[in-house]
């Protein structure tokens, strides 16, 4: 099997995810962003788990895919818990708005 | 037992903790402050009789001796703080400590509603502390360290009721006669101690210096000079003439106090020192017969001064400072054992008759002999004792007095045996003393007991605090002589008791052996001369330190009977029927006139010394100071100050200013730049994450 497929798929979801993260304004979306990156290092993870080890005992990488999945379900939940508290507080998700931290 | 002589330092620091515990809680206990003193000083007592008992029956012992050694300027120089026990210690701390609990105990009953008593304990505790250091000390500073705080305690309380200017003015001419000695006693201990330096690492060493004299190591010099001026501390501690000046004024502190510091236990103290350096100073006939002769003047004029006096106290101290001077000649005589027997004995029978004074005193308010009589039916206790001190102190045989006093008297005739005019001079004036001795004691007594109460007061008798004290040291004023008397020749007694190993039955006096070792320098006039002065028959032979037990001496003691009663029948035909209407002792024309002015040592001193001082030199030092040094130090603040202001206006305002505000104000300046980073834009944040990324993967790839 080739690796090139999905690397590419991988670094084009990476590359949106970077994409969304930085530009856009709405958190929801950034979240999502978030997780297109994730999706994009389990791809990998999974290719290369097929490339190496095909039909093996070993089995790390899918074991680290599925934490990362597991991990990401924990993140989106206190983020968009976040992303809750700051639309009840000022009735905006627009990031741009929520500068709290400034000096 | 034996261990307890390691712990006898515990003696001395007893009366230390009480006398902080009474100052600073005496006045919430219920005995303000009493118990405490009596406490600690009970159980040093107890502790002083287990080592006094120990030190005599193992006597002759050698000495145990623990210290602590400080070397501020490495090896070679030492000082020490320390104990030696031995019997002299010994015997000083039963006295000391026998002393100071009679008082202590007496004290609650006498000093009974006065102002300030807490402190009058602390003060008490404190002085008992200050002479058991001094009596403890195994090297020459620390006794030095004892010496001046027994010379405190003892201005503290002779000017105890300060509110009059009279007892202010004795606290002050006591302390400054003193201090006039003890400037002599530090450089004496430094002139020794420098004749030490090389000899050993630890100078000041009691042990030490006695046995490098006693060893030929230290030069006649060193030896002459050093111990006049130690003896010049003597003169003036123990009330030898002339700077016994202060010591009849002394009286003016309460009569407890009289008891143990001006009469038992502090006066002595030059005694004590130097029967302590007794084998350095027999190196030298010089110092000997300095010795002898002040001692020899002191007891026969202090005795005669006592005549004339009408206060009991008076009389009382004249008679110490004629008692010291017997000790003093004893020393200077020879008789080591001799002279501290009579402090030992002198000690009890002296605090006996100052107590009894103030039981008297106590009764009719009065210090004056004239204001009593008749006080033998109202107070017979107390006559039964002072009577037995009396007796002790005019050397009635049997007694106490009589036995150390005749060891004196036989100590003069050995050292006359020996060639020496001084014991010549001992014998008969010592002799004679005792009659003046019994001659005043008996008209005291006669005053005091017979004839009418001339008192403003009913008598009464004082209570059991007062009356207790007193028959302990009626019983010891007889009972102490038996220490040393012909009727105790066997081992051990009172001379093996205190003989140091230095001073052991072979000792003699190195100048008896020996012509060229006695007056040794040749062509030193002062020491030749006075050789040939002192020692007009030398070459007799060799005169032992150790005299032994003293067997019985019938024509000595057909004279001192014939005396005594001799005297005693002349107080009674003058006194026997109450106070004469003229006093024959104030009809004696220039001979009264010259003991009522005391031969004018204190006109003297205040007309030559005092006045000159108050009036030329402090004047001129106050003058001097307030011109000369206060000018200079006033220069000096004014320079200080206007260099401090030119410093604070240059430097400090300029420089340290300029540079503290330059920081702040240079991190305000770029923290406000550089704060703007933290924009809180958290995509601003993303970005620089992967632009920060982008650049490491750039550098890796080059860096391949």
């Amino acid at each position: 099997m080739s690796l090139i497929g999905p690397l590419l798929l991988a670094t084009f979801l990476f590359c949106v995810g970077i994409y969304g993260i930085i530009a856009r304004r709405n958190a929801v979306l950034v979240l999502m962003s978030v997780e297109l990156m994730l999706n994009a290092v389990n791809i990998n993870l999974v290719a290369f788990q097929n490339v190496l080890f095909p039909g093996e005992e070993a089995v790390s990488g899918l074991m680290f895919a599925l934490f990362i999945i597991g991990v990401a379900a924990a993140e989106v939940g206190v983020g968009l818990a976040i992303v809750f508290n700051m639309f009840r507080n000022r009735a905006t998700v627009n990031v741009d708005d929520v500068d709290l931290m400034r000096w | 037992m034996e261990a307890l002589l390691e712990y006898a330092y515990v003696v001395v620091l007893l009366p230390l903790i009480s006398a902080a515990a009474i100052a600073a809680f005496g006045k919430q206990l219920p005995w303000k402050g009493a118990e405490l003193g009596i406490a600690a000083l009970g159980i040093g007592w107890l502790m002083s009789v287990g080592i006094a008992w120990q030190t005599f029956m193992n006597s002759p012992m050698e000495p145990v001796e623990e210290f602590f050694r400080w070397s501020p300027l490495g090896g070679g120089f030492v000082f020490e703080l320390g104990m030696l026990v031995d019997g002299l210690t010994a015997m000083m701390l039963l006295l000391v400590t026998t002393v100071s609990l009679m008082v202590h105990i007496y004290s609650r009953e006498y000093m009974k509603g006065e102002v300030r008593f807490t402190y009058f304990y602390a003060m008490l505790s404190l002085f008992t502390f200050s002479m058991l250091v001094l009596v403890i000390a195994n090297n020459l500073l620390q006794a030095v360290i004892g010496w001046e705080l027994v010379g405190l305690c003892s201005f503290l309380l002779i000017g105890f009721y300060w509110e009059e200017k009279s007892n202010q003015d004795a606290a002050n001419k006591a302390f400054l006669t003193t201090k006039f000695g003890d400037v002599g006693l530090i450089v004496g201990v430094i002139v020794l101690s420098a004749g030490m330096f090389g000899l050993t690492d630890t100078p000041f060493n009691i042990i030490e210096i006695n046995q490098a004299a006693t060893d030929g190591l230290l030069s006649t010099s060193t030896i002459v000079l050093g111990m006049l001026l130690i003896f010049l501390g003597c003169i003036s501690k123990s009330g030898q003439m002339p700077l016994h000046v202060w010591l009849p004024d002394a009286m003016a502190g309460p009569t407890p106090v009289s008891a143990l510091i001006h009469a038992a236990t502090m006066v002595t103290a030059g005694v004590f020192l130097l029967a302590r350096l007794f084998p350095v100073l027999a190196q030298s006939a010089l110092v000997m017969g300095v010795i002898a002769i002040v001692g020899v003047i002191t007891l026969f004029f202090g005795g005669l001064l006592a005549l004339v006096q009408d206060d009991l106290k008076k009389i009382l101290a004249y008679s110490t400072i004629s008692q010291l001077g017997y000790m003093v000649a004893a020393i200077g005589v020879g008789g080591y054992t001799a002279s501290i027997f009579h402090l030992f004995t002198h000690g009890f029978f002296k605090a006996l008759l100052f107590l009894g004074a103030g039981s008297l005193i106590h009764a009719v308010h009065s210090n004056n002999i004239s204001d009593m009589g008749g006080m033998r039916k109202a107070m017979p206790h107390t006559f039964w004792t002072f009577i037995i001190g009396s007796l002790a102190l005019a050397g009635f045989p049997l007694t106490a007095g009589f036995f150390s006093k005749d060891e004196i008297l036989i100590a003069g005739e050995i050292w006359a045996g020996g060639g020496f005019l001084t014991g010549n001079l001992v014998y008969w004036i010592g002799l004679a003393a005792a009659g003046v001795t019994t001659f005043y004691m008996a008209r005291a007594c006669f005053l005091v007991f017979a004839g009418e109460n001339r008192s403003h007061h009913p008598p009464h008798e004082s209570g059991k605090q007062m009356v207790g004290p007193l028959m302990l040291l009626a019983v010891l004023s007889v009972a102490s002589g038996y220490l040393l008397s012909p009727f105790s020749p066997d081992q051990p007694n009172f001379e093996t008791w205190t003989q140091t190993p230095i001073l052991d039955g072979d000792a003699v006096y190195p100048f008896t052996v020996d012509e060229t070792v006695a007056f040794g320098v040749q062509g030193d006039g002062v020491i030749a001369s006075s050789g040939s002065v002192l020692a007009a028959e030398a070459g007799d032979g060799p005169v032992s330190v150790l005299h032994g037990v003293p067997s019985w001496h019938p024509d000595l003691l057909a004279i001192v009977l014939v005396i005594f009663s001799l005297a005693v029948f002349l107080a009674w035909r003058f006194y026997g029927k109450g106070l004469p209407e003229k006093d024959p002792m104030l009809q004696m024309g220039p001979v009264t006139r010259a003991l009522v002015a005391k031969y004018g040592f204190d006109d003297f001193g205040y007309r030559y010394i005092v006045v000159p001082v108050r009036d030329v030199l402090s004047r001129w030092a106050t003058t001097s100071s307030n011109t000369y040094i206060d000018g200079a130090v006033a220069g000096v603040g004014k320079a200080t100050k206007s260099a401090a202001m030119a410093t604070y206006r240059t430097i400090d305002q300029k420089v340290i200013d300029g540079a503290v505000n330059g920081s702040a104000l240079s991190a305000a300046w770029w923290s406000d730049r550089l704060k703007r980073i933290q924009s809180g834009d958290v995509q601003r944040y993303a970005g620089a994450i992967v632009a920060g990324v982008i650049v490491l993967v750039l550098a890796f790839a080059a860096a391949r």
